[in-house]
């Protein structure tokens, strides 16, 4: 009961008109910002810190929710109608979101979208509510060897997005991998494969990676079919998912959910292993799974949700334990401590009021994105009555911006158009490109935890089977990958496709 | 009524002669006075993961800095290899005083020395525009460890060399050579686990109870201790720690080990006089702020500031330094 006074109370500071102006102008200004090219939640939040510098903590805490919201919602918008994803967290809804707008369900993609990350977002805050402490242990319980065990889940669900040809995927995978490999070793210091150039110290940007592989070789590839080009502009009814849209999204939110909840809670993953994860999931456990990748509305319901309960979730780490659990929240943090709030446990002590006044502020973020960007849905599909050609070029032109704007660097450009020409080849030999987002993704990470844990254990490998945790998620990898030959599903389900 | 008049003409004319002398000195100096654009921004490169020590005092200072140079000062994390991904990209930034960085040492002083790491910079590379802060080490254990005092822990880690896992934030960092330079002075050789993606990563280790022993900053553990979730055993300083008065020092308990952190700002060697001196002002300006000095107490920091010839000179006195303790920190194997 305690609880919901606090809440309630939170509620009151929270709902003042001055802050809901505040909560409103963010989430605006935060899809705005969001939707232009290259620019994610955490160069966006950065970027609109100054503006609330000089409100009262709780307004300015308030504002950046919400800021950070609408750029992770933008960055959809441009995913779904432009094939070019804002950031990294929603790359992965570029496969089905696009593929829904080139069949006129523009519309219903971000809607459900927008209700997803409502749905995930909610469920999330509530959990900070209910249980944030025990929570927030949970998240430590997973040190080195369970990061590594869980990469090694990651990596196993490569299977499902493989499609015809395991070798192929796994061609795509270790593509992937290789790519990943570039850039400053984290551990020893010394470059790989960086051919000399300081550019590629950093390794490549994964948005310029995306956006080539998926984005420009898709439109390299109308050459062959010019009539691939064409989208179509969903009329005023279609906006609207459909019933059975509706209905099919539902258990995709949920594992949308449970996916990104689960991760936000560990410190160090970042919200673009969730929504990789949640696609890798709608891929194998999915009743629709043999439609993922033309267009299935569960392709953008599992990953948008796990992306925004990602992210309210790793507010939880933020909360109980002082630890920015991904960069954005380091972002948020950064603001907490120039208002002269420590976040951590002390701050429920020292300055109740303003802790719970910010988790009352983070429903109504939630609640408003949905109530703003559900009417405007209309708004952004009509950029899609542009003709096709001239579309096709504004594209082009968006993805140009997009790769510059990251490091506002030319280099990036060309790292684009090169993986552009990756992209193409590999669509010409009908390699998966989708393993490959998910290894570059994941790679680096398991590398770092890989190296850790044999730290830990002096050398030993035994440490990932001798701990209950990094045991049990080792061995729901191993199932995985060999659930194609246990035949472990219904066999049927594999006939119906020829993809699969 | 005149006596007003006369003292508002007196003001005029002397707000006159102010711009004027503003306006000579200008034109005096050849690159750099019109430093720095309006509306071009300042990128503020902090070479560690956001929400660590560093990371903490560059966006407190980044406020104050906008302020005094009238433009956008952005923060940009590039975490990694123990700062060096970061460092390189500051030092082969164009030094025209739209990229500045956070140093720190050791990171920044030894990566250059190990010839192994291919780093692209020597000190040279880097022209020093003030220190912030020294930020001592400190060895802590988990709140039920049977271990209640630095002897204790220190002999049995003698008794069973590497028997305990110890975190640094990575390779050849500050804590890495804490741990070497107590292995020199003491004999007790720890396992260091090098968590390469900074402070936040190993706490949470620490916290997880993945890792036995914590080596980290003052500031690092100042609010785990408040929380009681990690037992500071020793501090690696002269005296002890203001944010710390109950822990002893390593030199009270016995032995001579002196380590730490030291962090400051500075740009790509070349800066033109007149952007080299707005932002050593700025930055003195920034650091010294009451506000800022404040937060960064409150944060367990102590601010020691030094002009950015004084840094210099600090900087090749560590670089002496660890030319002796770097065998013991050089990867083997």
């Amino acid at each position: 009961m305690d609880i919901l006074n606090d809440l309630l109370g939170g509620f009151a500071a929270a709902m003042t008109w001055q802050n809901l102006i505040f909560a409103f102008l963010g989430c605006l200004l935060g899809t705005i910002i969001g939707v232009l090219p290259g620019i994610g939640p955490v160069a966006g939040v950065a970027l609109l810190i100054p503006l609330t510098m000089n409100l009262d903590a709780t307004g300015a805490i308030i504002m950046l929710c919400a800021i950070f919201y609408g750029t992770a919602y933008g960055g959809t918008i441009t995913s779904v109608l432009l094939n070019t994803p804002g950031e990294a967290a929603s790359a992965i809804t570029t496969i089905d979101g696009y593929a829904m707008t080139k069949i006129g369900r523009a519309g219903a993609a971000l809607t459900i979208a927008a209700v997803g990350s409502f749905v995930g977002g909610t469920i999330a805050t509530l959990g900070l509510v209910a249980a944030a402490k025990p929570l927030g242990e949970l998240g430590l319980l997973v040190g080195p060897p369970e990061f590594f065990a869980l990469m090694v889940v990651g990596i196993s669900l490569l299977v499902a997005l493989a499609g015809r040809s395991m070798v192929k995927a796994l061609i795509s995978g270790a593509l992937g991998l290789l790519i990943s490999m570039v850039g400053i070793d984290p551990v020893a210091g010394a470059p790989r494969f960086t051919f000399g150039m300081d550019r590629l110290l950093d390794g490549v940007s994964f948005v310029a990676v995306i956006v080539g592989v998926f984005g420009l070789s898709e439109i390299l590839s109308y050459r062959k079919d010019p009539h691939a080009a064409t989208v179509h502009a969903p009329g005023l009814r279609s906006l609207l998912p459909s019933r059975t849209e509706w209905r099919r999204s539902a258990p995709s939110m949920a594992r949308g959910t449970g996916i990104g909840f689960g991760l936000g809670l560990i410190p160090g993953m970042t919200g673009s292993v969730s929504s990789l994860l949640a696609y890798g999931a709608e891929k194998k456990f999915s009743r629709h799974r043999n439609e993922l990748g033309k267009g299935a509305v569960e392709g953008v319901a599992g990953p948008e949700t796990a992306n925004n309960a990602h992210a309210n979730a790793a507010l939880i780490p933020l909360f109980t334990l002082g630890i920015p659990a991904s960069p954005t929240i380091a972002v948020l943090m950064g603001a907490f401590l120039q208002q002269g709030l420590t976040p951590g446990p002390t701050l429920f002590t020292e300055n109740s009021e303003i802790a719970w006044a910010i988790i009352a502020s983070l429903f109504i973020g939630n609640l408003l994105l949905l109530l703003l960007n559900v009417p405007l849905v209309g708004l952004w599909t009509s950029i899609l009555r542009v003709p096709a050609s001239i579309l096709t070029a504004l594209i082009l032109l968006f993805m140009v911006i997009g790769a510059y704007t990251i490091n506002f660097s030319v280099f990036d450009v060309f790292v684009m158009i090169g993986f552009g020409l990756l992209g193409l080849a590999l669509r010409h030999l009908q390699i998966p490109l989708a393993p490959m987002v998910l290894t570059l993704v994941l790679g680096p990470l398991m590398e770092r935890s890989l190296r850790e844990s044999l730290e830990i254990s002096q050398g030993d490998f035994g440490i990932f089977v001798n701990r209950p945790i990094s045991m049990v998620l080792i061995g729901i990898g191993v199932l995985i990958i060999f659930s194609p030959l246990l035949k472990l599903r219904k066999p049927k389900a594999l006939d119906e496709d020829p993809e699969t | 009524m005149t006596r007003t008049r006369i003292a508002a003409a007196f003001a005029a004319a002397a707000l006159v002669a102010l711009t004027g002398c503003g306006a000579n000195a200008g034109t005096a100096t050849t690159a750099g006075d019109d430093f720095p654009k309006k509306g071009k921004s300042i990128d503020l490169i902090v070479s560690f993961s956001s929400g660590g020590a560093v990371d903490t005092a560059a966006r407190l200072v980044q406020p104050i800095l906008e302020k005094e140079l009238g433009t956008n000062v952005e923060v940009i994390n590039k975490p990694g290899a123990g700062g060096q991904i970061g460092y390189t990209q500051l030092t082969s930034a164009k030094p025209d005083g739209y990229t500045i960085g956070a140093t720190g040492s050791p990171s920044v002083v030894v990566s250059p020395l190990d010839p192994a790491r291919g780093a692209k910079y020597t000190r040279a590379s880097f022209q020093p525009l003030g220190r912030q802060v020294i930020d001592p080490a400190v060895i802590a254990v988990q709140p039920d460890s049977p271990y209640k005092s630095l002897k204790e822990l220190l002999d049995a880690a003698k008794a069973q060399p590497k028997s305990m896992t110890a975190s640094t934030t990575g390779l050849q960092t500050g804590e890495h050579f804490a741990l070497a330079q107590i292995q020199e002075t003491t004999g007790a050789e720890f396992a260091p686990v090098h968590f390469s993606e900074g402070a936040s990563q190993a706490t949470t280790a620490f916290l997880g109870k993945h890792v036995d022993i914590l080596v980290a900053n003052v500031s690092d553990v100042n609010d785990l201790t408040k929380q009681g979730k990690a037992r500071v055993l020793g501090i690696m300083t002269a005296e002890r720690s203001p944010s710390l008065p109950d822990v002893p020092t390593f030199k009270e308990s016995g032995y001579d080990v002196e380590a730490g952190t030291a962090r400051g700002y500075s740009a790509p060697a070349g800066l033109p006089d007149a952007v080299a001196k707005k932002l050593e002002a700025a930055i003195q300006k920034a650091i010294e702020d009451p506000a800022v000095v404040q937060k960064m107490n409150d944060l367990g920091l102590q601010t020691s500031y030094l002009s950015g010839g004084d840094y210099e000179t600090f900087w090749a006195g560590q670089e002496e330094d660890f030319k002796k303790v770097l065998p013991l920190v050089q990867k083997k194997d």
